[in-house]
């Protein structure tokens, strides 16, 4: 025993230094522990708190190019309002046949957040939002600026969340061309913070430098059309029975400071019917085992009557 | 002792702040980041325990992992860094001096020694810190040159840091 507690002692040092080493590979690899736990994130209340104070005194700094990008939006906004009015009188007359679909207008909300701390130099970047569970926040919606779409949302506390920026190597949207119904996956590879890659776009899909790319609205995460970024020219990819698109961005993301939150009220009748047929062949299954059961009590039925 | 463990915390606090707050959004050329809070680990005594030492190292790696959600890469890298800070000062320092109970700095190790302790630690890091965290993302190269980059705005940054820690009663080789 003494000669254990020796070795014990004399060797402390490689027994902590591989506890710690262990912890660490750990936290390393298994995302999944990790990522249920808020407490290891920036969107525990420790860390939520300081960086909430730090970046009011910092969010000052990007105000001017922020107060430019919402005024070009503005502008745009207004414009569509002229539009859409000299539109509304056009169809005033046609009223009475026309049908309007409420819902699927009303079908997203938005809840506004400030982004507390933000990181684009890793190649799996994250951001900190100053909304959380209480707000109505949950993991897996969609997050944009005013310029488009910036992340999804990974982890919810009470009152923070942490956002996967789409600067994430590992988080991969679905996206379209504008205008049309060619669709492929936006990721990002790295380096630099204004450039990404769309991919998997049909091969006969007719494009041209500088066409934008928008949402393709297959996920509940964001709605069709919220635009994502602008074709640079086309690279060679993976698969060259697809196009390869490099994409110049449309949102800042090394100044990011407002966005929304993107809440779609049918979110979980469609995770629902996406796992439907998990639940239907659950349900036969029973339905199987109960029918077996059946058969064999009214076997030894008969036999017994036999 | 005790005075000094709480000096120690506070310089750690104040250095993760610093690392998570500012030095985590600089980039340098692309290429150049600076590891502050490193500079407890490089700091702590030389004859304290290998064991506390390796606590201190794990435990400031996973606060700054927390702030800029790189779950493991610092904890890591600064346990393995406390693991080789021994065999690093002892490759630099006489044989003679290895008993004393000093704090490595500027002051008490001179510019020679503590220079050439500096540059390895850094080096060390930023090696330890891009390997693991760019692993199966940047290739070799650009591993290198970043890691080089790097080590050398830290190293400059860490002899800044020490000339503005200056303790009393620092006792000299």
């Amino acid at each position: 025993m003494r000669n254990i507690l020796n070795f014990i002692i004399r060797y402390s040092k490689w027994f902590v230094f591989t506890l710690y080493v262990v912890v660490s590979c750990m936290l390393l690899v298994d995302n999944n522990v990790y990522q249920q736990s808020v407490y290891l994130t920036s969107a525990n209340r420790v860390t939520g708190g300081v960086f909430g104070v730090w970046s009011q005194i910092t969010g000052y700094f990007h105000l001017k190019s922020i107060n430019e990008s919402l005024q070009v939006t503005n502008a745009d906004l207004q414009n569509q309002v002229l539009n859409l009015k000299s539109r509304l009188a056009e169809l005033q007359s046609l009223r009475d046949d026309s049908t309007v679909n409420q819902s699927d207008r009303e079908r997203f909300g938005y809840v506004s957040a400030a982004v507390i701390n933000n990181n684009t130099r890793h190649p799996k970047n994250f951001f900190t939002i100053n909304r959380g569970r209480l707000d109505g926040v949950r993991p897996g919606m969609g997050v944009v600026d005013q310029n488009g779409v910036v992340g999804i949302v990974n982890v919810t506390g009470d009152h923070l969340s942490r956002v996967i920026s789409l600067l994430n190597e590992t988080q991969v949207f679905s996206v379209k061309l504008k205008g049309t119904g060619f669709a492929g996956t936006l990721t990002w590879r790295g380096n630099d913070p204004a450039v990404g890659y769309v991919e998997e776009i049909p091969r006969h899909a007719r494009y041209a430098i500088g066409d934008t790319i928008v949402t393709s609205g297959f996920s509940t995460s964001f709605p069709e059309g919220i635009p994502v970024g602008v074709v640079l020219n086309r690279v060679h990819g993976r698969d060259d029975s697809f196009f390869t698109f490099k994409v110049r961005l449309t949102s800042d993301f090394k100044a990011l400071s407002s966005v929304r939150v993107i809440k779609d009220i049918y979110k979980n009748e469609i995770d629902s019917l996406a796992t439907f047929d998990d639940i239907e062949k659950l349900v036969t299954g029973k339905k199987k085992d109960a029918d077996k059961k059946k058969d064999a009590d009214t076997k030894t039925e008969v036999k017994n009557n036999q | 002792m005790g005075k000094e463990i709480l000096n120690n915390v506070a310089i750690l606090a104040v250095l993760i702040l610093v690392q998570v707050l500012i030095c985590n959004s600089i980039m340098l050329f692309n290429v150049a980041m600076a590891f502050v809070f490193i500079y407890v680990i490089i700091r702590l005594p030389m004859n304290l325990n290998t064991n506390w030492l390796l606590t201190w190292g794990f435990f400031a790696g996973l606060a700054v992992d927390m702030f800029s959600d790189t779950p493991g890469v610092n904890s890591l890298a600064c346990t393995l860094l406390a693991m080789l800070k021994r065999p690093m000062l002892y490759a630099y320092v006489p044989r003679d001096d290895r008993t004393k109970d000093i704090e490595p700095s500027l002051s008490t190790l001179g510019f020679a020694v503590y220079g050439k302790y500096l540059i390895s630690m850094s080096t060390v890091y930023c090696l330890l810190t891009f390997t693991i965290e760019y692993f199966n993302f940047a290739d070799v190269k650009e591993i290198v040159i970043m890691s080089a980059a790097s080590s050398l705005f830290t190293f400059l940054i860490l002899l800044g840091v020490d000339s503005l820690i200056v303790t009393h009663r620092e006792k000299r080789l």
